[in-house]
């Protein structure tokens, strides 16, 4: 197989010297599925639901999701470690240069993946790019009924139809950590805040953190020989370290 | 404020990076009434765009984990874990978080209301007081033997408020159901507990600290006991950094999504698990040496392995590992205790942690600590008792049936007959915030607040070491017509006099709680004390409840323990048909989550199944029947039968069929139901409650799992909305229907 040397194409090289600053490091040995994370991450982001025929046909909107896959037969059949699968912020996103109206770009301030909800148009390039088909589109204007949208997070856009959506590791919480910093005229602490994923999650199987800064959690466990990160080989650069079950 | 909680450690722990956070209380006795204000008078710690926290308790199951509610100008914005409670320190099951489309669901009862007919839609809004003095009028018109008061798991605080009322007036003392109870066969455990240690318990299992756990259909990781505290054990059995990584064997007929998690899962026949525990305990016994114990002398493992069908050398590899392991721990739950010879496992199963003397020690089996207001331990209903509650109602022995926090019409099972029953009591009242079933029934309903309105207390029955009494405050103001249910029980109370009013001598709900709390205000080792009442409920909203600081768990006696003959028999199988059926609670909906759109859309953990029931069956069984994914199939038992597609499941055995439970529902808004093409209500999904016969086991729980099913196609295809994808998986394309 070619690698990435032998397609001598200065952008990816320039790309795999990048360092990224905020991560992720998910152990799918202690992962239970318990679906949590999602859960969490539908109410803190108004992420919408969408009804049994529209998910029935793909359309859920979830912008993390737990993966399970069978091997072997019975009585031998093992369910494979439960992997939360989420936009994995790659440094080198597959998505971003597919995108016409730079709506999915790269922040260079927080080395993550935007989604520009107001320049997007629908295209869905991205979502047909991403290897790890973590973006969801808004196929309709999906129904929240009052009083339900009294629960929305005010510092979080409410999506309508014909927009791509996916995790921000949000990026509302890095900021208003880093405001509050700011205002105390001192650094985000590691650990001073954390996505709503790993916020919840009953078995702490998701770190979050800077993998810019040697010293914090999601570094020292990301050096771990038994850590992988999915589909590397393409060259996406990405910023979630897994740890395989078993 | 104790030492030990520092207010900047308690926001530092908090988790919640909002510039000026603060968790809030009432702070003294002036603010209890909530009540809404206009913005032009905004109390001084709202600000626009700034966000306030107030710690609550969850009541999405009766485990009590602490809350900390995000608000932001008055509405509910997020639920995360309270940091400080010990039982789930900062975390949340994703039932917590979407415990805020219950508070904002579109279909809440929003006034008091009275049905014209039961089971009818025409109803007339109630005002509070005409309503109030009905239940005033029910109260004293009945004789105190005629009145029944029916409760769920939780909250607390109202069962200690009706229980007062009881005992001071001799009406009958309440019953509490919940069908997470049932399932979990409660019950079963405390009498197995009582028979094995002397004292009826609900034992604790330390599953953090074991090094080898061996789970004989015990749930752990989806909704059994309390599921929080069971993940972060099972985080602690795999973690690898101050011991090994811990060993986890599941036995089951149907892989759970705790057994998906399993280092190695064993098919066990169903009703041979007794044997099966029996059986590893003496090969273990065996390996170790010395005497036999009595427990496991009469058993043969050969004999063993062929009834269960597992391989005699699976038996022995397994005896060997729990054996040599210095940590050993095994835990009886689930399907397995709900069999005619339920108590057997969970005595057999319990025998074995004996063995591995692990009782009391880290990584074995305790006594579950009391909560600090609590004396002794005290088991919600088993189906047995409520068939006699159900007995009482049918002989015209009950004349009226209050209702608050269960949903009986579907959470029992329908061959109880509690609707049939239902027609012989004059008057039943429920206090549903939903338009459940049982509400639907009700001659008057009288919604109370939702729980993030309510106030409240939970104790916490197992999971932490610390006693603990989670707090509930209301973290925003009520957004309907309703009225918290002990503020209209103690106002009818004294309307009713006598000694009803005697019983409740309480201005509000809040100050019958300050009653309830006030004796642990200068307790030694307590989170938090104080030297008034005001202060020390301002502490207790605060911090969201109270704990000792200590472990409160008790040590297990293992007198005898092995020296006593437990029965190995299998279980009875009552039914015609040639499949085991194994219901079980769906992971992510559980009794009540049916109603929250979110939970729905979750995938379930090991089908990826959204908003339906499904009927799981083994792939090969699929192929000899000519059935396929998504094909109905009607199964037939002998109470009932039910409709629903099949969803070909390759970890099940091939003679057993399994359905969750949490859907089916007739009545409970509009995310629990479903419409037909004219517009007709219909249910979303079946109950499989509706298959489950009248058959006991010795501890009164439901034998639900002991029954044998027939199958039999309908040759309709009914497609089931996955989050995985057919495509390829299973070799096939998208059908038509797509």
């Amino acid at each position: 197989m070619a690698t990435l040397a032998d397609l001598k194409i200065s952008e990816v090289k320039l790309a795999a010297e990048q360092t990224g600053k905020w991560g992720m490091v998910i152990d799918q040995d202690i992962c239970t599925g318990c679906q949590a994370c999602v859960a969490a991450c539908a109410m803190e982001n108004n992420v919408t639901f969408v009804g049994e025929v529209d998910s029935g046909y793909g359309r859920s909107m979830h912008w993390i999701r737990i993966e399970r896959f069978w091997e072997g037969e019975y009585p031998e059949v093992k369910m494979t470690p439960n992997q939360p699968m989420l936009c994995q912020q790659c440094g080198h996103a597959t998505c971003e240069p597919v995108c016409p109206a730079f709506a999915t770009v790269h922040s260079q301030a927080e080395q993550l993946n935007l989604q520009v909800y107001n320049r997007c148009v629908g295209t869905r390039y991205c979502a047909n790019n991403c290897p790890y088909q973590v973006r969801s589109f808004n196929w309709r204007d999906y129904q929240r009924p009052e009083p339900l949208p009294n629960q929305f997070n005010p510092d979080v856009t409410v999506r309508r139809v014909g927009v791509m959506e996916k995790c921000t590791f949000c990026i509302q919480r890095i900021h208003k950590a880093q405001d509050k910093a700011k205002s105390e005229g001192r650094e985000v602490v590691d650990g001073e805040f954390t996505t709503a994923c790993a916020q919840a999650c009953p078995a702490n199987a998701i770190v979050f953190g800077r993998v810019d800064d040697p010293e914090s959690l999601v570094s020292q466990l990301g050096k771990q020989s038994h850590g992988v990160k999915h589909l590397e080989e393409l060259g996406t650069l990405p910023n979630v370290t897994y740890f395989k079950g078993g | 404020m104790s030492k030990q909680f520092s207010r900047r450690d308690f926001l530092k722990l908090a988790g919640v990076g909002a510039a000026t956070t603060a968790i809030l209380t009432g702070c003294g006795p002036a603010s209890r009434y909530v009540k809404r204000e206009p913005y032009m008078q905004m109390p001084e710690y709202t600000y626009n765009g700034q966000s306030t926290y107030y710690a609550t308790t969850c009541r999405e199951c009766a485990a009590g984990c602490g809350l900390i509610v995000r608000t932001s100008q008055g509405r509910a914005i997020k639920t995360e874990g309270n940091a400080n409670n010990p039982l789930n320190l900062g975390k949340t099951c994703a039932r917590g978080q979407a415990t805020l489309q219950g508070l904002y669901n579109p279909d809440r009862v929003t006034d008091p209301i009275k049905r014209s007919s039961r089971g009818g839609d025409s109803t007339a809004v109630m005002d509070w007081d005409a309503s109030i003095q009905v239940v005033a009028d029910a109260l004293k018109n009945n004789k105190p033997e005629e009145i029944a008061f029916l409760m769920g798991m939780a909250p607390d605080h109202i069962f200690d408020l009706v229980t007062d009322l009881a005992n001071a007036t001799g009406m009958n003392a309440p019953m509490r159901f919940g069908a997470l109870g049932m399932f979990e066969a409660r019950a079963t455990l405390s009498k197995a507990a009582e028979n094995l240690f002397g004292q009826a318990s609900l034992p604790f299992f330390d599953v953090g600290g074991a090094q080898v756990v061996f789970s004989f259909g015990a749930n752990f990781l989806e909704t059994w006991l309390s599921p929080v505290s069971y993940t972060r054990g099972f985080a602690g059995l795999r973690e690898a950094r101050t011991k090994l990584r811990g060993k986890f064997v599941q036995f089951e007929s149907r892989m759970s999504s705790t057994g998906g998690k399993a280092d190695e899962w064993i098919p066990l026949r169903p009703g041979t698990e007794a044997l099966v525990a029996l059986a590893i305990g003496r090969l273990a016994a065996e390996i170790r040496g010395g005497a036999m114990p009595r427990a496991f002398a009469s058993v043969d493992p050969k004999d063993a392995a062929t009834k269960s069908g597992i391989k005699l050398e699976t038996l022995e590899h397994l005896a060997e590992m729990f054996a040599n392991s210095t940590g050993a721990l095994a835990i009886p739950g689930g399907a397995a205790l709900g069999q005619s010879n339920g108590l057997a496992v969970a005595e057999a199963v319990l025998a074995l942690n004996a063995f591995s003397d692990n009782l009391g020690k880290p990584g074995g089996v305790y006594l579950s600590a009391l909560a600090p207001n609590q004396t002794e331990y005290n088991r919600p209903a088993s189906a047995r008792e409520m068939q006699a509650l159900v007995q009482k109602m049918f002989d015209g022995k009950i004349k009226v049936l209050f209702v608050h926090g269960v949903n009986p019409l579907f959470e029992l099972p329908n061959s109880l007959e509690f609707g049939g029953a239902s027609k012989y009591v004059s008057q039943i009242i429920s206090f549903a915030t939903f338009p459940d079933e049982t509400a639907r029934e009700a001659d008057y309903v009288f919604p109370d607040h939702h729980g993030l309105e309510s106030w409240g207390y939970q104790r916490v029955a197992t999971g932490s070491a610390q006693p603990v009494l989670s707090g509930a405050q209301p973290v925003v103001s009520p957004y309907y017509n309703t009225r918290a249910t002990a503020d209209v029980l103690i106002t009818a109370a004294q309307l009713a006099g006598g000694k009803f009013a005697e019983a409740l001598p309480f201005k509000d709900e809040v100050e019958f709680l300050q009653s309830k709390i006030a004796s642990l205000m200068s307790e030694a080792d307590g989170s938090i004390s104080a030297l008034d009442i005001p202060t020390f409920m301002a502490y207790f909203q605060q911090h969201g409840g109270y704990w000792k600081m200590s472990d409160g768990r008790g040590v297990p006696s293992a007198e005898d323990m092995l020296n006593r003959t437990i029965a190995a028999d299998e279980a009875e199988f009552a039914g015609e048909g040639e499949f085991f059926f194994v219901p079980f609670v769906s992971p992510t909906l559980a009794e009540a989550g049916a109603n929250k759109p979110w939970l729905q859309e979750l995938a379930d953990p090991t089908t990826t199944v959204m908003w339906n029931t499904w009927v799981e069956m083994n792939p090969e069984t699929a192929h000899e029947l000519g059935i396929e994914n998504d094909d109905v199939v009607k199964i037939v038992s002998e109470a009932g039968a039910l409709e629903a597609p099949v969803y070909v499941y390759p970890a099940i055995r091939p003679d057993t069929i399994a359905m969750p439970f949490g859907q089916g529902h007739t009545a409970y808004g509009r995310y629990a139901t479903d419409v037909d093409k004219d517009g007709n209500i219909i249910p979303r999904g079946v109950n499989p409650a509706d298959l489950f016969g009248q058959h006991f086991n010795e501890a009164g729980d439901l034998a639900f799992a002991g029954m044998k099913v027939k199958i039999e196609k309908t040759g309709v295809k009914k497609p089931l909305s996955r989050l995985e994808s057919l495509m390829g998986v299973y070799g096939i394309g998208l059908g038509e229907e797509h």
